[in-house]
This record gives C-alpha cells, sequence and structure tokens, in this order.
C-alpha cells in the first residue's frame, strides 16, 4: 500500500544497469571511465553526458553509483544558480575519498538550467571545478554542443545517450506490467512504447495514467490516445503516398511516419480503396500492397530483414504509381485502421473458438482448426433451438457455462442449458 | 433423441459395420488378421472414413484396450517439425508390450504438415519401423512428399454413393426417432455431397428444431451453418462495393474463423457459376490461383484476398461498359 501514491517511474526506477533500456555502450563507457580514476586522475576529470530528455542519464548514473559503492553528490539545477554557489561546493570535488571513505562521484545534472544573467558564471565555475578536480565530476545536459559549453566541452568525455528503440521501451513496459501484476497484451505495449518516441519515462507515466486503479488495459483504451497528437503527421504520410507524384516523395514518406512499418502498411492498407475509386487503379493499389505482404511474409519465414526494401516499394511508390484516372473530389478522411482494432477484439472470441475446439477434438478426431468450420456452426444452431439437446451435448463434450454462453449467444437462454451441467 | 453428438455415436465401431469403401475394408481386416500392418496412406475427401476406417483397424488389431496402442496426432493443430522431433519419436521408439511388437499412430489431415515436419518424419518412419506403424489421414496425397508415400500402403477414398449415404442417414434418422421427409433427404445429399460427417450434423441440427425434416429446413440450416458466404460476398464486389466486399471477407477470417484457404476454395468453384462472360472466367481463376499459392507461401489472407476481391470489382465495372 505504501506505494500507493508513488509514481511509477520512481518506483521502478532501474537499481542496476542492467534494468536500464537501451544504450549499454555509453553506460559501458561511463563504467570504464569511473574505474579508471583507481588508476589515479585520468586525462579527462569530467564526463559530459548528452541526450534527449527520459533516455536514461540520470539513471545510469545513479545506478553505476551504487554499483562500484561510490558516494553520489549531486547538484541539479534548483540547487545551484550562481557562480558563488557553484564555488561552495567546489571543496567537494577536491578529493577522491570521502569522508566516509568510500568513494566519490559529483553530479551536475540539468545543466541546460544555467541560463542568462541569473547564472552568470556558472559555467565558468564549473570549468573552473573540472580542471582541478580530484574525484569523478559527471555533468548532464540535453544539448552539449550549445555554444556555452563549448570551452567546458574540452575539458569533458563526451557520453552520447540515444534514444531506444521502441522494442526496449516495451521490454521495460513489460517488466513493470509483471511487477504491477497488469494484464495488457502486446499490441498495447507496443502503442505505448512507440507513442513515446524514445522517452522511456514518459512511456512509464503514460503506462501509469492509463493503468493505475485498473487490472486490466486493453487495446482499446489506448489506441484513440495513441494518434491524438500524431494524427496531424500520420495524415501527412498518408496523402504523400496515396497521392505521391515521385517514387522519391512516396518512399520518403516512410522516414517521416513515426509508426513502425507494419503499422504504416495497416494504415494505407485501410485507406486505399476510398482514395482509389477507379476500379483499374484499386487493382493495381490492392496489388502493390499484396506484393509488399508477399515479402512481409518472406521475412517472416526466413527472418531476412533485408527484404524490407521490397515492402517498402511495393507499399509507397508501388500505391502512389497505381493513381492513372482516379480523380478524388472534395475531403475524403482517412481512417484509423479498422481491421487493427477488430484483430484485438476478435481476440477473445479466437481464444474462446480455441478452447471450445479443443474440448472437441478430445471426442470427435478433428483439428481444433477445422472444428470451427465443420462442427461450431451446427452446435451453434442447436444450442439456439433445444435446450435439452444442447444441455447433453454440453455435457458430454464437458464445456462450461462461458463456452455454453458463447454457443448460445445470449446470457439469458444460456441459464438453461447450463442447469444440465450440474 | 439422444443428446450427444450423433456423428460420434454413430462412427462405426468395427471395420464390418463400415459403410462403403468395400475393397479398402477387405484388405484392412486382412491387415487385422495376420497381425501385421504397414505404413499407410488414407487419401480421400473429408466425411469419407479415413479417421474410422483408421480407429476400426487398431481396434481389430488391439480389442477394447486399443486406446493404449494408439496415439492419434492432428497435423492441422501440430504441424511443426518440434512435434516430428518429440511427441512423435518419443512414441514411436518405445516398444509396446502385448502379442503385437507395434503400435499405432494416426496421423490426422497430414497434409497440413510442413514439408520440413515431413522430411524430419520421414527417418522416423524407417528407424522404428519394428515398434510403430503410421497411418496417415490427408485430402490430397499430392501434398505428402514423394519419399513418404513410397513408404506407404496408398488406399484412396471416395464419397458415398447415393444409396449408402441414405441409408445410413435414414438408420440414423429412425434411431433418433426423427420424422425425416425424403425431400429432407435429398437436400442432404444435395448440401453435403456425401460427406458423412457433414450430412450427420446437418441432421442433428436440423432434428434439434423439433419439426419434420423436409427440403426446407434443411436449406435454413445449410445457410446458417455456413458463415462464409462468398456468393454474396463476390456479387457485392462486382457490383462495385469493394468497402462492403471487404468488410464480409474481414468478418468471416475474424468472426468466424474461416480459413483463406477454405474461402480461396469456395471463390474458385463461384467463377465458373458467376454470370460472367467467359474469357473473364479464366482470368480471375488464373488470379485465384496465383493468390493460394501466396496463402500456401505464408502471406496475410485479409490482404492476399481483398486483393483478389478488388480484381472482381475491376471485372463488374468492364462487364458494365461491356468489354
Amino acid at each position: 500500500m505504501q506505494f500507493l501514491y508513488m509514481t511509477w517511474t520512481v518506483k521502478h526506477k532501474p537499481k542496476s544497469t542492467a534494468e536500464i533500456v537501451g544504450n549499454p555502450s555509453a553506460i559501458k563507457a561511463l563504467r570504464d571511465w569511473l574505474q579508471s580514476w583507481d588508476k589515479g586522475v585520468p586525462k579527462k576529470r569530467a564526463v559530459f553526458l548528452c541526450g534527449a530528455p527520459g533516455v536514461g542519464k540520470t539513471v545510469t548514473v545513479e545506478a553505476l553509483a551504487h554499483e562500484l559503492h561510490m558516494e553520489l553528490v549531486e547538484k541539479n539545477a534548483s540547487d545551484y544558480r550562481t557562480e558563488d554557489a557553484i564555488n561552495r561546493f567546489a571543496g567537494l570535488a577536491s578529493q577522491y575519498g570521502s569522508l566516509f571513505g568510500g568513494k566519490r562521484i559529483v553530479l551536475l545534472d540539468e545543466l541546460d538550467g544555467l541560463m542568462g544573467n541569473a547564472d552568470k558564471g556558472g559555467v565558468k565555475a564549473i570549468t573552473n571545478i573540472v580542471k582541478k578536480a580530484r574525484c569523478p565530476i559527471v555533468l548532464i545536459a540535453g544539448n552539449a554542443y550549445d555554444p556555452r559549453f563549448t570551452a567546458l566541452r574540452s575539458y569533458c568525455l563526451l557520453i552520447e545517450f540515444k534514444k531506444p528503440p521502441a522494442s526496449s521501451v516495451m521490454k521495460n513496459l513489460q517488466r513493470i506490467r509483471e511487477r504491477e501484476g497488469i494484464e495488457a497484451d502486446e499490441n498495447t505495449l507496443k502503442f505505448i512504447a512507440q507513442r513515446a518516441g524514445g522517452d522511456v519515462r514518459s512511456a512509464v507515466n503514460d503506462f501509469q495514467a492509463l493503468a493505475q486503479g485498473k487490472n486490466r488495459l486493453a487495446y482499446d483504451d489506448v489506441s484513440w490516445l495513441a494518434y491524438r497528437d500524431r494524427q496531424e503527421s500520420i495524415f501527412n504520410v498518408l496523402k504523400m503516398i496515396l497521392y505521391g507524384r515521385t517514387s522519391y516523395g512516396a518512399k520518403q514518406a516512410v522516414d517521416m511516419a513515426d509508426v513502425d512499418i507494419d503499422m504504416l502498411f495497416e494504415w494505407i492498407y485501410e485507406n486505399v480503396p476510398a482514395h482509389f475509386p477507379d476500379p483499374h487503379d484499386l487493382v493495381q493499389a490492392m496489388d502493390a500492397l499484396a506484393m509488399a505482404d508477399v515479402y512481409r511474409g518472406k521475412i517472416r519465414a526466413s527472418k531476412d530483414w533485408s527484404f524490407t526494401r521490397y515492402v517498402i516499394d511495393y507499399m509507397t511508390v508501388g500505391v502512389a504509381m497505381a493513381r492513372q484516372e482516379s480523380k478524388v473530389s472534395g475531403w475524403i478522411p482517412f481512417k484509423f485502421p479498422s481491421r487493427i482494432k477488430m484483430l484485438s477484439r476478435s481476440k477473445a472470441e479466437r481464444a474462446m473458438r480455441k478452447r471450445i475446439g479443443l474440448k472437441i477434438r478430445r471426442k470427435c478426431h478433428i483439428s481444433v482448426a477445422r472444428t470451427s468450420k465443420e462442427v461450431l456452426p451446427y452446435l451453434r444452431i442447436i444450442f439456439k433451438n433445444n435446450a435439452n439437446m444442447a444441455g447433453g451435448i454440453a455435457k458430454w463434450l464437458d464445456l462450461d457455462a462461458e463456452m455454453v454462453e458463447y454457443l448460445v449467444g445470449s446470457k439469458v437462454r444460456a441459464g438453461a442449458i447450463t442447469a444440465f451441467l450440474g | 433423441m439422444s443428446y450427444e453428438m450423433w456423428a460420434e455415436k454413430y462412427r462405426p465401431k468395427q471395420l464390418s459395420n463400415m459403410v462403403d469403401q468395400k475393397i479398402i475394408v477387405e484388405r484392412l481386416k486382412s491387415f487385422a488378421k495376420s497381425k501385421n500392418v504397414p505404413h499407410c496412406i488414407f487419401a480421400g475427401p473429408p466425411g469419407t472414413g479415413k479417421t474410422t476406417a483408421a480407429l476400426c483397424l487398431t481396434r481389430a488389431l488391439y480389442g477394447e484396450g486399443y486406446r493404449e496402442h494408439l496415439m492419434e496426432l492432428n497435423a492441422s493443430d501440430e504441424r511443426g517439425i518440434n512435434v516430428v522431433r518429440e511427441t512423435v519419436k518419443t512414441f514411436a521408439r518405445s516398444r509396446s508390450i502385448g502379442e503385437i511388437p507395434f503400435k499405432i499412430l494416426i496421423l490426422d489431415e497430414a497434409d497440413n504438415m510442413t514439408s520440413d515436419a515431413q522430411q524430419a518424419l520421414r527417418r522416423t518412419m524407417e528407424r522404428y519401423t519394428e515398434t510403430c506403424r503410421f497411418i496417415m489421414c490427408a485430402n490430397y496425397s499430392g501434398k505428402i512428399i514423394e519419399p513418404i508415400q513410397s513408404r506407404c500402403a496408398p488406399f484412396r477414398f471416395s464419397f458415398l454413393p447415393r444409396e449408402e449415404h441414405d441409408t445410413y442417414i435414414k438408420h440414423i434418422a429412425e434411431s433418433e426417432n426423427v420424422h425425416l421427409m425424403p425431400d429432407g433427404l435429398e437436400a442432404i445429399f444435395e448440401v453435403c455431397g456425401g460427406d458423412l460427417r457433414r450430412a450427420i450434423n446437418t441432421l442433428q441440427a436440423a432434428a434439434s428444431m423439433n419439426k419434420p425434416v423436409d427440403s426446407v429446413l434443411i436449406y435454413s440450416v445449410t445457410g446458417k451453418a455456413s458463415p462464409s458466404d462468398v456468393q454474396r460476398m463476390l456479387n457485392t464486389a462486382i457490383n462495385g462495393y469493394f468497402l462492403g466486399a471487404r468488410k464480409q471477407l474481414r468478418d468471416m477470417i475474424q468472426k468466424y474463423g474461416v480459413a483463406g484457404v477454405d474461402i480461396i476454395r469456395q471463390i474458385h468453384k463461384e467463377i465458373f457459376k458467376a454470370e460472367i462472360p467467359e474469357p473473364w472466367k479464366m482470368k480471375l481463376a488464373a488470379i485465384t490461383g496465383e493468390i493460394d499459392y501466396r496463402l500456401v507461401a505464408g502471406s496475410d489472407e485479409e490482404v492476399q484476398l481483398s486483393a483478389l476481391l478488388a480484381r472482381f470489382v475491376e471485372a463488374g465495372s468492364e462487364i458494365k461498359k461491356g468489354n
């Protein structure tokens, strides 16, 4: 209960570098540099960590300090402002061993916060401390290439943190999902991860905002939000592809899209018919998508991702070049890929069919795959029309109440049948 | 009326009770008598008694305790190579206790096995012949790789002829006190074409309505029982409504779980029945073949089939123009 009001970014903050999402080489570089202090003062007495928000810069320093048993003295923008204030903790940096015998790291976070006159001389003061430092100093800023940092930078080892790919962000969400015991399928997490655009922290915040207080998060709960702020851009991308005149322009759209190739495919697949009214053009465009899909199949089968280029060719240039006669008058809205929505909804139904299919297979010597065509339709008729016969069959097949309800298609009438189950 | 699945209740237990397939049954009887069985392929359309024959043969060999000497695997559900490497191998290599030194493995719907799995199976069949005999049931023996075919005795099952079908269905109707009208029986044969499982399921579903079973009732049952109304979908496309047709396709695949290969098989059938100019029929059939091929190669069912639907839209508009 004590965690109830804690934000998940704090509660699930990585305790070790192993739990940090992405940037393995940056983490290794920082670790190597920190350890090099054991052999004496290195050439560069400070590191400068830079990278977009939420990619794990601060967390990495904290985790490494913990792992290397070092004391972390942290100052961030709210602590220091001016030259004087900074000089006041210069002493801290003057020795490697701390008062308690441990080794020490001095962390100056949020350097971007040093701005204008109020922090006048701040950067210069930091530069002076770095020059004479006797213990590792870690500086963090979003943009290390800000001209204000030019002099300071030359005394620092620059380590860049990159945005981790959506798949890594997703792994982190999966970890939190397990710990929080929330039911959320892969599609849902994938959406949150992709939306975050490499910002791990915001992905975790989004996940919490959406899921807290529930124990189940469905795709429909998040899909609306996923495109709330991205619609503008996906619409432009679609326009470039569906109405592209050059292969260059159509292909470039892929780079602009902030959804993955599969999702972009779904967007195009959903919207092609309404935008290609001429039947011949429609055939060409749908053929192009079908060919893109053939290569997707090859990728699935061979795990050879180099085929991706043909997928992209067909789904962009192939579709754009299909337009010969089709003229669209007026505004036709772009639609969200409905197939995706339906897939997640019918997932439960597929699972149910499979469960019933397994029961039938035990008795009827037929594959689960074929029960949905050769047995289920007949059972549905029987269950709707004859409670006695249905009850007997339900008992014989050992169906549970939920399965009966699925076959009857109504909760009320299922009652008459489940009575037979005893 | 009894309250279980009639198709199971009336599945013959003894070889001698089997309807039709006389020549096959005689040979199987001689296998049972000599207590020796080669590897077999039972090929033929659905509902013609392949699985039943395999089960009856096993029972004839081992008597009522036959289940201990038998493994039934369904290749549609377990068709990967791992199943062959693990489940099949483990079963095949252990010796059977009793008079007959081998066990029986029935591999149902074997034509749905991946070719990798079939290749792996080929060695297993050879190595463990002493301890295990395979009966592979398949709709098409052609989908089973040559090396396996050459190791098996082939048996070809065919659809039941009209008289045998009628006798059996009438027998069930009488035993279950179903009032089956002559035109109802005819309708069942018409709709199910000698697929006995389907015929019995149809009869039972119709009987569940507690009315005399006539042709009207049968047609209404089979109409409801086939969610894959392919004809309606194709008409929607030919009339120029691509989005409507795609929606129907999506429902078939996602809501009712109809397999893409089944849909395409029906589309192929409908092409030659449809009222479209003759040259178009071959054009569409050719494209259907191409799409079928892609489905087998593992592409997305809806995407591929909707590309095919677009062709029907195109055909419809050309026909309207008089081309």
